[in-house]
């Protein structure tokens, strides 16, 4: 990676730690209202909570494919650490909260995890931009979906699952800025590029894990309801990243049309160029 | 353009963007049922606007329901421009 370019990816990273290491920092086991946790809410909101957190669940496969495709730049790897880190809390305040909701049983939700852990997630795209790109879509859509759950939780007056959808939330968008400011530097260094990445992983989105999850089928007509329809994800999720990056969307579809290098359509990785092996995936909304 | 016209379009256009054909869709057809999700909508209204030389404003785009919903949006920015 050029110095400049490293440079400037160390300077986000420390600007983005400092921030969440002052204002965001949250313990799974003293910041939740656990005596608020109301066991007579839904079997829906119970079965949204676990959906969520088997997506999320799937960290040892989201943390190993994405901290190999920037380890040869110290702010994103390093970003990718911290990343994990505080991903790691979402699973376990989740499951905590199915446990001590009495939802769930211990028994369940180990028979729970041992089916996720049954399937591994793979790497939707292989080069740092098109998974910094894929970075900014899936953590924008993920906030918006945890809002949307924070919400219902309140609705269920369940003070406990609101505070943790609450603080879920808050980190999903404060990733979801680091890789809009990340995507921005690339823009500054290879606008036109970056723009053929984000035409490439908008039109091969989907959200990570979710048809991973066991029983998929069954959850489905209950997360649709859980879920982000259509009118939602592009007022909450497609046009404000494209406002923020400051793209129209012409540009976005004409810098789609251009023909990708051979390299990619070959799908050989390719740490700093527009690689992508990705297999033809479906989208989720 | 008359309406069958901008059906046309869409059907030609839908099927550029999917790859699918799309014989049996009409006005009244819903945009979810035919199975194009929000991004690829993104992309057949963008190509729709550049063949036609009209710009519709984002928040024109977020309650469209049917074919016939969009084709509407198209046609007053054409009659606009």
């Amino acid at each position: 990676m050029e110095t400049r370019l490293a440079l400037r990816m160390y300077q986000e990273y420390t600007t983005f730690f400092q921030k969440a290491e002052r204002e965001r920092r949250w313990n799974p086991f003293d910041d939740i209202p656990w005596d608020k946790v109301n066991k007579d809410a839904s079997e829906e909101l119970a079965l949204c909570a676990e959906t969520f957190c088997g997506v999320e669940m799937y960290l040892p496969d989201y943390v190993a494919g994405g901290i190999n495709v920037v380890r040869k730049s110290f702010g994103q790897a390093w970003f990718q650490a911290n990343w994990a880190y505080e991903e790691s809390k979402h699973a376990l305040a989740l499951t905590e909260y199915l446990l001590r909701s009495g939802k769930r049983s211990d028994e369940q939700m180990v028979d729970f995890q041992n089916k996720i852990f049954d399937k591994k997630w793979e790497l939707p795209f292989h080069t740092p931009r098109e998974m910094t790109l894929y970075g900014v879509i899936q953590e924008m859509a993920t906030f918006v979906i945890y809002l949307k759950q924070r919400d219902r939780a309140h609705t269920e007056q369940c003070e406990a699952l609101h505070k943790i959808y609450d603080l879920i939330a808050r980190d999903e968008i404060a990733h979801c800025r680091f890789y809009q400011t990340v995507v921005k530097v690339l823009m500054e260094e290879d606008r036109e590029g970056t723009l053929a990445d984000l035409a490439h992983v908008f039109a091969k989105f989907e959200m990570p894990g979710v048809k991973l999850v066991p029983d998929y089928d069954g959850r489905v007509e209950v997360m649709r309801s859980a879920g982000i329809d259509r009118s939602v994800f592009l007022q909450k999720v497609y046009f404000p990243i494209l406002k923020y990056l400051g793209i129209t969307r012409h540009e976005l579809l004409l810098a789609g049309r251009k023909p990708r290098p051979l390299h990619v359509i070959e799908g050989a990785p390719a740490l700093h160029g527009h690689g992508n092996g990705a297999p033809e995936a479906r989208r989720a909304l | 353009m008359k309406s069958q016209d901008l059906i046309a379009l869409f059907k030609q256009v839908a099927k550029e963007v999917d790859k699918r054909d799309f014989q049996e869709l009409t006005g009244d057809s819903v945009i979810s049922d035919l199975g194009i999700d929000s991004l690829s909508m993104m992309q057949i209204v963008g190509e729709m606007e550049l063949k036609l030389d009209i710009m519709i404003p984002d928040e024109d785009l977020v309650e469209l329901v049917t074919v016939k919903d969009l084709l509407a949006v198209v046609e007053r920015r054409m009659e606009r421009s």
